[in-house]
């Protein structure tokens, strides 16, 4: 059981810490693309799509750079952070960020701007245009976002690999034990960690379907909506 | 809570808003009273009442409430540009923009905070407009009358200082429009805060305005009362935009002074108009509402209308309520809305001889 338990241990701890990273990151990032024209939009946004085109040990090239020796988070904040299990946590939130910003931008562009506008006529400021406005209409697509983004982090193998190394106990997730077993031959092991992770996968997408999937008022809309464009009703 | 004294007064502004290419320049004052932004679509109504909300900012002008200054660049005094959070503005919104996440009562209560008092005092405003029995309801269970009535609900909630309204009746089928419109009448009065309203239905117009101000391609083209600019437009940009049914040009013949009447021709017709300050051989354009035509069948007998043509029916359409029926005056075709009674009466069916009767007064000389 203890060689289950620690990597279940870690992936849970890098899977929340990552989570939240990229949960706030991809908001603010989102919010910005969906609304806010400003020089360099594009070259922002290329930037935060890249890591789900490079391969992974690129992506964990570029934060070896960044985390370590000579790197800003070493020189700067003074925190070596290279192999712990923030190091791993950090690598998820990045390859995970991009279905996340995707999806609020597609949901907070969806918001009839005019509702925020009604909004400010009635003396709302623009924190509260978004807090009670905004974030509730969109609120389907953002949570979608960060469960696709978590469970894509989760998952999360190369980079961390390159960052956090594979240390038992200490920054081996539960991708990268099954790799391990699968190299010493532990079928059952392997098969065990398999089964958890298929499984949580398939709860997080099953999840985001159910959220995606239009639900019958009296009233509603003609059916047919396209998958991931974000409903103006309540969830 | 906000101080319940500051600003009121009546609207005046006078901006000069740039988007794009397009340009809107226009200077207006709304006392306590509803003043209708008439004009085709692209005139620049909507963007107006924006410029006034705070939720497009001006190029260049003044906005103000009374004493308070909501806006001002470029004109005397400090640059002020208030955002539209503070502008006390009660905005009714063209499509409602009702919140779809929150109840009819939570809308009507956004603007009033949270807790028991807002949704007591969100309540009593809902009372006011006869709408109670909608408060637990979504938007998408209400109907388009009732979202209308929630909207205005939600702006008077907010203590407005003037009323704006884009379209109020635009989103409403003809039959609710017609039934609602009393309605809305009633509670802007009661409101007494300046109110700008934006229609391109002269209908709605005249049902609810006090002053009429008629806009298109971003200029104030006309404002008054009404049925002064509506009914008898003095422009002939305006009166094509109100739908005058009837333009056309006449030739100056000669004025006589002392009768106060000029005469003119249209072809061989011969036409009296009121006194004008024309000279002969000068063309002038006329314009008469179609409801101002009389159709006559067989000689009239004496009348006091001076201008009696003989011509044939060509056309006989149903229009609103009405029958507008289109009559070839010796190449001047001329049209006249008659009721059903009358044509069944007089027999008016196309090729029917009649004669078209206009009184001098109603034939306005219409400038550029």
């Amino acid at each position: 059981m203890e060689a289950i338990w620690d990597p279940l241990r870690i992936t849970l701890q890098v899977t929340v810490l990552g989570t939240a990273i990229l949960g706030v990151a991809g908001l603010a990032l989102g919010v910005l693309l969906a609304r806010v024209r400003f020089p360099g939009r594009t070259l922002l946004e290329v930037l935060i799509l890249l890591p789900l085109v490079l391969p992974p040990s690129v992506v964990g090239y570029f934060l070896l750079v960044g985390l370590g020796r000579g790197g800003p988070v070493r020189e700067w904040l003074g925190v070596d952070l290279l192999f712990t299990w923030v190091a791993a946590a950090l690598a998820s939130a990045v390859v995970g960020l991009p279905l996340m910003v995707q999806a609020v931008r597609a949901a907070v562009a969806g918001v009839n701007p005019s509702l925020e506008d009604a909004a400010r006529t009635l003396g709302s400021s623009e924190r509260e245009v978004f807090w009670r406005v905004t974030l509730p209409l969109a609120k389907r697509g953002v949570l979608a976002g960060l469960v696709l983004g978590g469970a894509r982090a989760m998952g999360e193998f190369g980079a961390t690999l390159m960052v956090a190394g594979s240390i038992p106990g200490r920054t081996q997730t539960l991708p990268l034990a099954i790799y391990d077993a699968v190299l010493v031959q532990d079928y059952s092991l392997a098969n065990q960690m398999v089964l958890i992770m298929t499984s949580l996968a398939f709860l997080g997408l099953w999840w985001v379907r159910r959220q995606e999937e239009p639900r019958r008022s009296p009233r509603d809309g003609p059916p047919g909506r396209p998958p991931g464009a974000p409903r103006e009703e309540p969830a | 809570m906000r101080p319940a004294s500051d600003g009121a007064g009546p609207l005046s502004l006078q901006v000069e808003v740039v988007r794009g290419s397009f340009r809107l320049r226009v200077a207006l004052a709304s006392e306590v009273g509803v003043l209708a932004l008439v004009g085709p679509s692209g005139a620049g109504k909507s963007t107006l009442l924006q410029a006034i909300a705070g939720l497009v900012t001006p190029r260049e002008g003044e906005i103000r409430v009374g004493e308070r200054v909501l806006f001002r660049r470029g004109a005397e005094g400090p640059a002020v540009n208030l955002p539209a959070r503070e502008r006390r503005a009660g905005y009714v919104f063209q499509d409602y923009a009702l919140f779809p996440h929150l109840s009819a009562l939570e809308n009507v209560a956004y603007a009033l905070g949270r807790g028991e008092g807002a949704r007591r005092r969100a309540r009593e405003e809902m009372e006011r407009l006869g709408i109670e029995e909608l408060a637990d309801r979504r938007p998408d269970q209400l109907s388009g009358g009732q979202q209308q009535r929630v909207a205005i609900a939600r702006a008077l909630a907010s203590e407005p200082r003037f009323l704006l309204l884009d379209e109020p009746f635009g989103a409403l089928d003809p039959e609710t429009r017609r039934k609602v419109r009393g309605e809305v009448r009633r509670i802007l009065r009661e409101a007494r805060l300046p109110v700008v309203f934006v229609t391109h239905d002269r209908e709605e117009a005249l049902a609810l305005a006090d002053r009429v101000a008629v806009l298109d391609r971003g200029e104030l083209l006309e404002e008054g009362e009404p049925l002064a600019v509506l009914g008898h437009p003095t422009r002939e940009r305006v009166a094509r935009l109100v739908g005058v049914e009837n333009l056309f040009r006449l030739e100056v013949v000669e004025s006589r002074p002392t009768e106060g009447i000029t005469l003119c021709r249209h072809g061989e017709l011969p036409f009296e108009l009121p006194l004008l300050a024309a000279a002969p051989g000068e063309e002038v354009r006329v314009g008469v509402r179609a409801g101002d035509v009389l159709l006559a069948v067989g000689e009239p007998g004496r009348l006091s209308a001076r201008n009696v043509l003989p011509g044939e029916v060509v056309a006989v359409r149903s229009h609103g309520g009405h029958l507008e029926v289109e009559v070839d005056c010796g190449g001047l075709f001329l049209r006249a809305h008659i009721t059903r009674a009358a044509r069944n009466e007089l027999g008016i069916v196309p090729g029917v001889r009649v004669r078209a009767v206009l009184k001098s007064a109603s034939c306005v000389v219409l400038a550029g």
